[in-house]
C-alpha cells in the first residue's frame, strides 16, 4: 500500500532517532577533572599523567547524547515479548513544537604518550568519531504516527535538518613544561572522513496540507542535503521514499581535513591547578569524493481525478483511475542529484578548569565548558569533589549545569591497580545507569596502561 | 589482604560488566511499530459541469433541427423547429386534365372545348409546362381529297397562334406532327378552350365541316398528352376545399430522462408558408396534441378566429409571384393552453385544415398559382430554459479502476468514510443513488443504505426564479470494513441521480449559462497498524 511506503521513509527516520537515544555535549566534564588518567588529555593536550614516562591508550568509549525536552528512549522503544517496538504515542506528547536530538560519540582506539626528559612529552592516538544534530519538528512525528486526517485545515511543516559526520581522527600532539608551574601542549590531528550527511539550510521545507473541502493534498517540496557514502539515490516510485546506500566505502584521503587542540596547565603552588584548553580548533572535513547534492523542489496538489464536466455531460467518461493520477505525485517528490561538494566543521570545545587538593585524599576543582558547532552552542558548569581512599581507588562525584538541566549529578569510579587504568565516569550518572529512561545521557568509560 | 588482591584485578572487569546492559538494551534493527491507529484523508474525484454544456449535451443527443441560444441576460432559449408539412397546390387543383390517349373531337369548324378547373375558378391564363399535341384528320367518309388549317386562338406562343395545316386523302385518317406545347400561353374567360379550323375541297369548296365516321371517330380531334402548366391566373371565387390532415413528430422530449418536467412560458410558433397567389383562410378542423403518455391534448386557443385564421399570400397585383408569405401563428401560455400541453411533453401533432379561397368574396382580387406553389406548416419551440423539474432523473455507468486501492490489504483497515461535496449554482437539488457493480453489472453494493439522498441543494431563489449564490452540500457516508471490501472490488458503478428544482419543484427557476456545479469526493481511511 502506498501510504504505507511513503511512512516507511519517517519510520526510518524515527528508527535513527531512536538507536541515536539521548544525550548532550560532548562536555566530558568529569574525564576533564581527572587529569590523572591518560584518556583525559583528550580534553587538554597539556595533560600528561604525573611522574609517568609512557602511556598506552587501550580503547575508551565516550557518549554524550540528548534529546530535547523530556523524551526518553523508554518512551519510544518497548519490548512487547521477543520483538522491539517502537512507539510513538506516548513521545507525541512530550515533544516541543521543534525538537533537537544531539549525539556525539568517541571512540579512541589506541593511543600512546611519551615522556622525553623533563620538559617534553609526545603522543599520538587514534579514535573514530561522530557527531550528529538534528533538528526535528513534532508535525513530523504527528504525520507519521497519526496520518494527516487529525490535522486537516493545518500546513504541517515535517522538514527536518541534520548535520551528521563521522570520521577518523589521527593525532599527534606534543607538550613542554616550562619550569614547575606551566605546562602547555598542542595537537594536530588529521580528520579523514567516513560518512555525512548534512541537510541545506537554505532549503528544508517540506509540507503537507490537506484541505478541510474533500482532503486535497497540497505537498510543498524545497529540500536539499549533502551525502557522502549515505545515500547514493532516492527511489520515490510507488509515492515511497526507497533510500538507496551508498556502497562505495570513501578512501582515506579523500575527504580529509586538519583541527587543533590548544592547552595549558598551571600550577599555582602544591594545592592550586588551573587548566584551560581550545579542542578542535578550525576543524572541518571537505568532503570533494563521493559526495551528491539530492533537491527537491515543487508543489504539488492532489485534487484526485480531475474529470472535466464535458466528459461528464458527453459520456466520455468510461473509467476511473485512481492509479494513474496518483503517479504524477512521484515527479514532484523526485530528488535531484548532483555532484557537490561540501564541509562539515567539527565542533569547537573550550575548556576551564581547576583542581584544589584538600588533602592527601580529598580534592575539589570546578569547570567550565563551551561547545560551538554548526547547528547549536551549549556551556555547561560543574563542581566536583575527589576521594581516593585506597591508592589504586578513588570515586568522585560532580554537581553541574547545563543548558538542559540544572540538576546534574555525576560521579567516577577510577581504578589505577598497579600499571592499569580503568574508569567509568559520568556527568550524569543516574542518566548513565537509566540511560533509557532518560532524556540525556553521557558516559566514558575506557583503560590506559601507564608507567 | 588476601581478597584484595583479587578485588583490584577484578575490579575493572566488574566496572566494565555493570555498565554493559546499558549498553545492549534491545536492537533496533528488527524493530517493528507498535499497534496503534492511524487516519488518512485523501480526495478521489472532483468534476464541475456547467449548465449550458449540460442542456446542450442533453437537448441536442436528441434532436436534429435545434439551437441553444444564450441570452444577453445569460438565460438560454431552446429554438426547436419541428418537421414541416407541405401541401403542393397541384394536389389541390387540378386544371386542364384531358383524357389521355383520347383525342378531343372538334365536332365543328369552331369548338369551345370547356376545359376542367376547380369550382369557382376562373382561368384567364395559363403557361404551358410541358405538353405534345396531335391533330387527328379523318377523311374516311369524303371521297375527296381535304386541305385547310387548325387553329387553336386562345394558345399563342411569342404572339403567335397556334396553326395546323393540313391535307388529307380520302379514305385516310391522319395525325399531325408532335407539336411541343412548352412555352405557350393560353388565354380565356371562360373556362373553355376554343378550337377552330377550315377544310376545303380540291375544287375551292369550303366544307361546313368534316364530317365523323360512322364508328363515331370524330372528323377533327385534338390529342393532349402530359399537359402541365407552371403558371395559372384568374379569379378564385368563395369556395371550401379539404387543405391537408397530417402529423408532425415531435422529438423535443424524447430522451430517456424521466421526472415530472414543467417548464414556464414555454411558446410554439405554428408558421404557415404560403406561395398560393390568392385568399386562402385556414380553417382548423383538428388540432392536437400526443403526449409521451400517448394521452391526446386537444389544444384551445384564442388566436384562431372561429377556429380559422387567413393566410398571408403574394399578391399578383403587388408583382408578387413566385413569392412564399408566411403566416405566424403564436401559442404561448396566454392564448392557449400551449404551456399543459408541452409539460405533457408531446410526441405527436395531429392537424387537419381545410382551406377556404377567397373568404370575404373580393371579386376584385385576380389570383394565380405555379406549378411550385405550396401551402406548409411548421412548428418551431422556442423554450426559455425556466421551469421546474421534480425527481427528473438520469443515469450514467462508468467503469472503476481502483488500482493499489484494490490491494490494500483490508486486516489494517477499520473503517472508512467517505464526504461527497456539492457547490451548486444551479437552483436544482439532485439526489443520488450510486450503486457499485462488478464486471457483470450486478449490484454490490450501495453508496447510501437505502433511498436517494439529496447530496446536492438546490442554491437559493430570488423571486424571479433566479439562482441567487451557491449552495455547499456536505455529506458523509461512513463505512465498515466489510462493506468498503466490497466496493473497493467493484468494477463499474451505475450513478443514478435525480434532479428536482428549488422548493421541492414547486418553483419555477431560471437556468443561466453560468451557472455550474461541482461535485467532489473525499475519503477517510482510518487504519489499525
Amino acid at each position: 500500500m502506498r501510504i504505507h511506503s511513503y511512512c516507511s521513509y519517517i519510520f526510518l527516520f524515527f528508527a535513527w532517532i531512536t538507536d541515536i537515544r539521548t544525550a548532550h555535549a560532548q562536555q566530558e566534564l568529569m574525564l576533564h577533572q581527572q587529569a590523572q588518567l591518560w584518556h583525559a588529555t583528550a580534553t587538554n593536550p597539556a595533560f600528561f599523567p604525573t611522574d609517568k614516562k609512557i602511556a598506552i591508550g587501550l580503547p575508551s568509549y565516550g557518549l554524550d547524547a540528548a534529546h530535547s525536552g523530556n523524551i526518553t528512549y523508554n518512551d519510544l522503544v518497548r519490548t512487547e515479548g521477543d520483538r522491539t517496538v517502537i512507539d510513538l504515542g506516548k513521545a507525541i506528547d512530550k515533544l516541543e513544537p521543534a525538537n533537537e536530538v544531539y549525539y556525539d560519540k568517541r571512540f579512541e582506539t589506541v593511543s600512546l604518550g611519551l615522556r622525553l626528559g623533563k620538559q617534553w612529552y609526545v603522543q599520538a592516538g587514534h579514535a573514530l568519531r561522530l557527531n550528529a544534530t538534528v533538528n526535528y519538528p513534532k508535525a513530523l512525528a504527528e504525520l507519521f504516527w497519526n496520518g494527516n486526517a487529525p490535522y486537516i485545515g493545518q500546513t504541517l511543516n515535517v522538514g527536518f535538518s541534520t548535520t551528521t559526520f563521522d570520521w577518523h581522527e589521527l593525532s599527534m600532539g606534543l607538550g613542554r613544561r616550562f619550569g614547575e608551574t606551566l605546562t602547555l601542549g598542542v595537537r594536530a590531528k588529521f580528520l579523514s572522513g567516513i560518512s555525512s550527511l548534512k541537510t541545506d539550510d537554505s532549503h528544508r521545507l517540506i509540507s503537507v496540507y490537506t484541505d478541510p473541502d474533500i482532503y486535497q493534498l497540497t505537498l510543498n517540496s524545497d529540500y536539499a542535503f549533502y551525502s557522502s557514502k549515505t545515500i547514493s539515490a532516492i527511489d520515490t516510485s510507488g509515492l515511497g521514499y526507497d533510500l538507496q546506500r551508498n556502497a562505495t566505502e570513501n578512501g582515506f584521503a579523500d575527504n580529509s581535513g586538519w583541527a587543533f587542540d590548544l592547552g595549558a596547565q598551571l600550577h599555582l603552588g602544591k594545592r592550586l591547578t588551573v587548566d584551560v584548553s581550545v579542542l578542535d580548533l578550525g576543524g572541518s572535513i571537505a568532503w570533494k569524493k563521493n559526495t551528491n547534492y539530492f533537491q527537491s523542489k515543487g508543489t504539488f496538489t492532489y485534487n484526485g481525478i480531475e474529470i472535466p464536466g464535458t466528459d461528464i455531460i458527453n459520456g466520455t467518461v468510461d473509467s476511473l483511475d485512481f492509479d494513474a493520477a496518483l503517479d504524477s505525485l512521484n515527479d514532484v517528490l523526485q530528488f535531484e542529484k548532483s555532484a557537490s561538494e561540501f564541509s562539515s566543521d567539527v565542533p569547537t570545545r573550550i575548556f576551564v578548569g581547576a583542581t584544589f587538593k584538600l588533602t592527601e585524599r580529598w580534592s575539589v576543582g570546578g569547570v567550565l565548558h563551551h561547545q560551538k558547532s554548526e547547528r547549536r552552542g551549549a556551556t555547561s558548569v560543574g563542581v566536583n569533589a575527589q576521594w581516593a581512599p585506597l591508592r589504586w581507588l578513588s570515586v568522585g562525584a560532580m554537581y553541574s549545569v547545563n543548558d538542559q538541566s540544572a540538576a546534574n549529578f555525576g560521579l567516577s569510579i577510577v581504578l589505577k591497580p598497579g600499571p592499569i587504568q580503568v574508569y567509568v565516569l559520568s556527568d550524569n550518572a543516574l542518566n548513565a545507569v537509566t540511560p533509557y529512561g532518560s532524556p540525556a545521557v553521557n558516559f566514558r568509560f575506557g583503560g590506559a596502561l601507564v608507567f | 589482604m588476601h581478597y584484595s588482591k583479587w578485588l583490584r584485578l577484578l575490579a575493572p572487569v566488574l566496572a566494565l560488566a555493570s555498565i554493559y546492559p546499558a549498553c545492549n538494551k534491545a536492537g533496533l534493527d528488527d524493530a517493528e511499530l507498535a499497534d496503534h491507529t492511524a487516519e488518512y484523508a485523501f480526495p478521489l474525484l472532483s468534476t464541475t459541469i456547467n449548465l449550458e454544456e449540460l442542456m446542450f449535451q442533453v437537448l441536442n443527443d436528441t434532436l436534429s433541427g435545434d439551437t441553444i441560444v444564450v441570452n444577453p441576460d445569460n438565460t438560454m432559449t431552446l429554438y426547436y423547429s419541428g418537421d414541416v408539412a407541405e401541401k403542393p397546390a397541384t394536389d389541390i387543383f387540378e386544371f386542364f386534365k384531358f383524357p389521355p390517349n383520347a383525342p378531343i373531337p372538334v365536332p365543328d369548324t369552331l369548338y369551345e372545348f370547356p376545359f376542367k378547373v376547380p369550382d369557382s375558378v376562373y382561368i384567364h391564363r395559363a403557361d404551358v409546362l410541358t405538353g405534345q399535341l396531335f391533330v387527328l384528320i379523318n377523311n374516311t367518309v369524303l371521297t375527296d381529297t381535304v386541305t385547310g388549317n387548325f387553329y387553336i386562338p386562345q394558345m399563342s406562343k411569342n404572339g403567335v397562334v397556334f396553326k395546323h395545316p393540313f391535307k388529307v386523302e380520302p379514305g385516310k385518317i391522319v395525325f399531325s406532327q408532335e407539336y411541343d406545347l412548352a412555352g405557350y400561353n393560353l388565354l380565356s374567360d371562360s373556362n373553355t378552350l376554343q378550337f377552330r379550323y377550315e377544310a376545303f375541297l380540291p375544287d375551292g369548296t369550303k366544307l361546313e365541316r368534316i364530317p365523323a365516321s360512322p364508328d363515331g371517330l370524330p372528323g377533327v380531334g385534338v390529342l393532349l398528352n402530359n399537359f402541365t402548366l407552371s403558371y395559372v391566373e384568374g379569379y378564385w371565387g368563395f369556395s371550401e376545399y379539404p387543405l391537408t390532415r397530417d402529423t408532425i413528430d415531435i422529438d423535443i422530449n424524447q430522451t430517456s430522462l424521466k421526472g415530472n418536467v414543467k417548464v414556464k412560458d414555454p411558446k410554439v410558433t405554428m408558421t404557415v408558408s404560403n406561395s398560393w397567389g390568392f385568399p386562402t383562410r385556414g380553417v382548423v378542423k383538428y388540432l392536437s396534441f400526443i403526449g409521451q403518455d400517448g394521452q391526446e391534448y386537444k389544444l384551445e386557443s384564442t388566436v384562431f378566429n372561429g377556429d380559422s385564421i387567413d393566410f398571408a399570400y403574394p399578391s399578383l397585383a403587388a408583382g408578387e409571384v413566385g413569392q412564399t408569405k408566411y403566416t405566424h401563428v403564436v401559442l404561448d401560455s396566454k392564448n392557449s393552453n400551449i404551456a399543459d400541453i408541452f409539460n405533457a411533453q408531446p410526441v405527436q401533432l395531429i392537424y387537419e385544415v381545410a382551406g377556404i379561397s377567397n373568404a370575404k368574396r373580393d371579386t376584385s382580387i385576380v389570383g394565380f398559382l405555379t406549378d411550385k406553389s405550396t401551402i406548409a406548416l411548421s412548428m418551431n419551440v422556442e423554450l426559455v430554459l425556466e421551469g421546474s423539474v421534480q425527481d427528473f432523473g438520469a443515469e450514467q455507468t462508468l467503469n472503476l479502476a481502483f488500482g493499489d486501492y484494490s490491494d490494500i490489504d483490508t486486516a489494517n483497515i477499520e473503517a472508512v468514510e467517505f464526504k461527497l461535496v456539492t457547490v451548486n449554482g444551479t437552483p436544482i437539488s439532485t439526489a443520488l443513488q450510486l450503486y457499485f457493480q462488478d464486471a457483470d453489472g450486478s449490484n454490490i453494493d450501495s453508496l447510501f443504505q437505502s433511498q436517494p439522498r439529496f447530496v446536492m441543494e438546490a442554491a437559493p431563489v430570488d423571486a424571479s426564479g433566479n439562482a441567487s449564490g451557491e449552495k455547499r452540500t456536505e455529506t458523509f457516508v461512513p463505512m465498515d470494513v466489510a462493506r468498503f471490501d466490497r466496493v473497493r472490488q467493484a468494477k463499474q458503478m451505475l450513478l443514478k441521480t435525480f434532479f428536482t428544482t428549488a422548493n421541492g419543484g414547486m418553483t419555477p427557476v431560471k437556468l443561466l449559462a453560468t451557472q455550474n456545479a461541482t461535485v467532489k469526493l473525499g475519503l477517510k481511511v482510518k487504519t489499525q497498524y
